[in-house]
């Protein structure tokens, strides 16, 4: 058996394909091209140069150095973190059950309905942060976590959707069923199959909307400029006032604490599937 | 007689009021301890029906009795059934014992008594090694096994069965559905098990119901089906046949103790016969049914006495037997004879058909428009 698959393995070895290594040359340049910014944003932050420019003069770890005493950055990272985290958890407990009640039931209107939570990915965001303003002004929400994270749970809800959906579709109904005729209730077959089957689904759409909400600058700006300021806020008015590479220490910061994200949760779910 | 274990009374599913009724006023007995095979065409409704005594789906209409209680409205997690579905559906993020040990958990079985039961179940499925597996890593047969023994540990009041095999290759198909029946009539659990294929139904059920357009045509044992269709349908869906428009005459005698009568009919163009039927027959039409493999075929005259006369339309060959088509008059006839080792019949070639009386089988219902062969 294996010495008839080797031989054959002999035979149809594939031949040199120059196709290969022109697709990897594109793949590279396209990938350089993606990832300019953030390397001269990455080779700046070191740089001593006085003021935001390239290439570097000489190298230091000044910028670093004082992000702590800039006391503006630290209280706009909480507000940004305490924001995130609640926007995350109310756009986890309202959309994995949107979607599911988009994939499972045919109601009227449904078409409506999955374009009226998708439809936050179309409109610019500087529309929405504009009606938002108008409609929270009366409400006095402008200048308060409940206005941001509201704008927020807008712009990310349709992420979570989304993932979700697309898990939900790859997904054998039957499972469920077989659940029920076992004896299960529909908050045990919810809990104990539904959600771990989605589980990729739901965890990628919460980290994406943590990322989104973490970095969104225009509703914050618009809604809660004055009171609470947000990081991504803190940055801009940084930005406008002064023009050292503190802003790109920062930014370096950020990535990597994007990363963080993303490879806790990699790590999170890899370990756990490794456990079962 | 004693209570059956399940009755449908006149079973109703309409998916939408502008659409026939997936299922139709069906009625249905089945005994304890009984495997029947729900058998019948894609979209009879055989699965509309199942789902509904499972309590996936309401009925509209009629009522389904266990035990002699009705549960037609019992909610589908307290009716203790056992489902094994198409896609086998077991639960791709637990293990082969965390499947098999769900209903248990849900029925709040100690963890010991869960482990006992779980390894026993195993064993009935020669999977016992299995029981740390991942789901993802199991042959479709050996899948197949695990959504049964998972179906089967909770000792349904009911098994049902939603063509378990249809996503198996031949020869596994076969050697389960033995495996299948063995294990049920081991554990005695009253089964429906959902097929298109007849010969898994014949193979495997006590009883068959055969369905059609959302009715039941017939429900019997094997044998009965086979041997005695009500319908046309019936037997042209089970098994092949030759179907002839009758005239029946005179009763010639009973026939049996089972209360059939023979008869002289007579069959346009071709002349007249002996043949069997119900009682009550004489005066009226009625479309003789002939198995193919029950048709005498002989290359020569004078083997049978006064045997029909005609020629070979069709031969086709399978190795063990041989299918012949053979025009007599504006009728065609399928029949099948053993090979041997001598030539073949040709195109062609003359050949001569007869058949005893009691393998002529006039349908009960009344004659529908002729249709000549299966
Ligand atoms: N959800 C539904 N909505 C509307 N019509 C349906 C639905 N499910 C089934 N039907 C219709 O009901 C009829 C019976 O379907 P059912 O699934 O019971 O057939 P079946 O006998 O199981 O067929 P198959 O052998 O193809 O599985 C079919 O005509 C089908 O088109
Ligand atoms: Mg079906």
């Amino acid at each position: 058996m294996s010495s008839a698959n080797a031989s054959s393995a002999k035979i149809f070895k594939p031949r040199f394909n120059p196709a290969k290594p022109a697709f990897g040359v594109l793949v590279f340049l396209l990938y350089l091209f993606l990832l300019a910014p953030l390397l001269i944003v990455f080779v700046v932050s070191f740089a001593s140069n006085q003021y935001l420019s390239f290439p570097p003069e000489g190298l230091t770890l000044k910028w670093y150095e004082m992000l702590p005493q800039e006391s503006t950055f630290m209280e706009g990272m909480k507000v940004s973190l305490i924001v995130a985290v609640i926007v995350t958890l109310i756009v986890l407990v309202l959309g994995v059950p949107a979607a599911l009640a988009l994939d499972r039931f045919e109601f009227r209107a449904k078409a409506a309905v999955q374009s009226f939570f998708l439809s936050p990915l179309l409109i610019p965001s500087i529309v929405l942060a504009l009606g938002m303003v108008l409609l929270f002004g009366p409400l006095e929400l402008n200048n308060t976590y409940a206005g941001i994270i509201i704008g927020h749970v807008a712009i990310t809800i349709p992420f979570v959707i989304r993932t979700t959906l697309m898990s939900l579709a790859t997904t054998d109904t039957s499972c469920e069923a077989a659940a029920r005729i076992l004896g299960a209730d529909s908050w045990t077959v919810f809990r104990r199959v539904t959600l771990p089957i989605i589980q990729p689904g739901v965890i990628a759409g919460g980290v994406i909307a943590f990322i989104v909400s973490f970095d969104e600058a225009v509703i914050s700006l618009f809604v809660a400029e004055s009171g609470l300021p947000t990081l991504p806020v803190q940055v801009l008015r940084y930005v406008e006032n002064s023009a050292d590479a503190a802003v790109a220490a920062l930014s370096v910061i950020l990535i990597l604490i994007s990363l963080a994200v993303v490879v806790v949760v990699e790590r999170v779910m890899g370990l756990r599937k490794a456990l079962r | 007689m004693t209570e059956p274990k399940l009755s449908i009374v006149d079973l109703t599913k309409r998916y939408a009021a502008d659409l026939d009724p997936a299922v139709d006023r069906l009625n249905m007995e089945v005994e304890e301890g009984h495997l029947v095979a729900l058998l019948g065409p894609s979209g009879c409704g055989k699965t509309t029906t199942l789902r509904m005594v499972a309590g996936l789906m309401d009925p509209t209409a009629g009522s389904i009795v266990v035990d002699g209680k009705e549960i037609t409205h019992t909610p589908v997690n307290k009716r203790g059934m056992g489902m094994v579905f198409q896609s086998y559906a077991l639960f791709p993020h637990m293990n082969v014992e965390q499947n098999v040990a769900f209903g248990l958990e849900m029925r709040q079985v100690t963890k010991a008594e869960q482990k006992a039961r779980v390894a026993a179940a195993l064993d009935m499925v020669q999977l016992g090694h299995l029981g740390k597996r991942q789901t993802k890593e199991l042959s479709g047969g050996q899948q197949q096994r695990i959504a049964l023994a998972r179906a089967l540990v909770v000792e349904p009041t009911l098994l049902l069965l939603d063509e378990p095999l249809s996503n198996l290759d031949a020869k596994l198909r076969e050697t389960m559905r033995t495996e299948i029946r063995a294990i049920q009539q081991r554990t005695r659990a009253t089964t429906l098990f959902v097929t298109h294929d007849q010969d898994e139904a014949l193979d495997m059920a006590d009883r068959i119901a055969v369905m059609n357009g959302g009715l039941i045509e017939q429900f019997g044992s094997p044998t009965e089906v086979y041997e005695r269709p009500r319908t046309h349908f019936v037997a042209n869906f089970i098994g092949q046949a030759n179907f002839l428009a009758a005239r029946v005459g005179a009763e010639t005698g009973r026939a049996n103790l089972a209360g059939e009568s023979h008869y002289k009919v007579e069959v346009d163009g071709l002349g007249q016969f002996g043949a069997i039927g119900s009682t009550g027959l004489s005066g009226s039409s009625h479309e003789l049914v002939i198995r193919p493999h029950r048709l005498n075929v002989s290359l020569h005259p004078g083997a049978a006495q006064a045997p029909l006369a005609g020629t070979i339309e069709r031969v086709s060959y399978t190795g063990d037997a041989l299918a012949v088509a053979v025009r007599i008059g504006d009728q065609q006839l399928h029949a099948q004879m053993l090979t041997s080792s001598g030539d073949l019949p040709r195109i062609g070639d003359a050949a001569y058909l007869s058949w005893a009386a009691d393998d002529a089988y006039l349908l009960p219902a009344a004659a529908q428009p002729v249709r000549l062969a299966a």
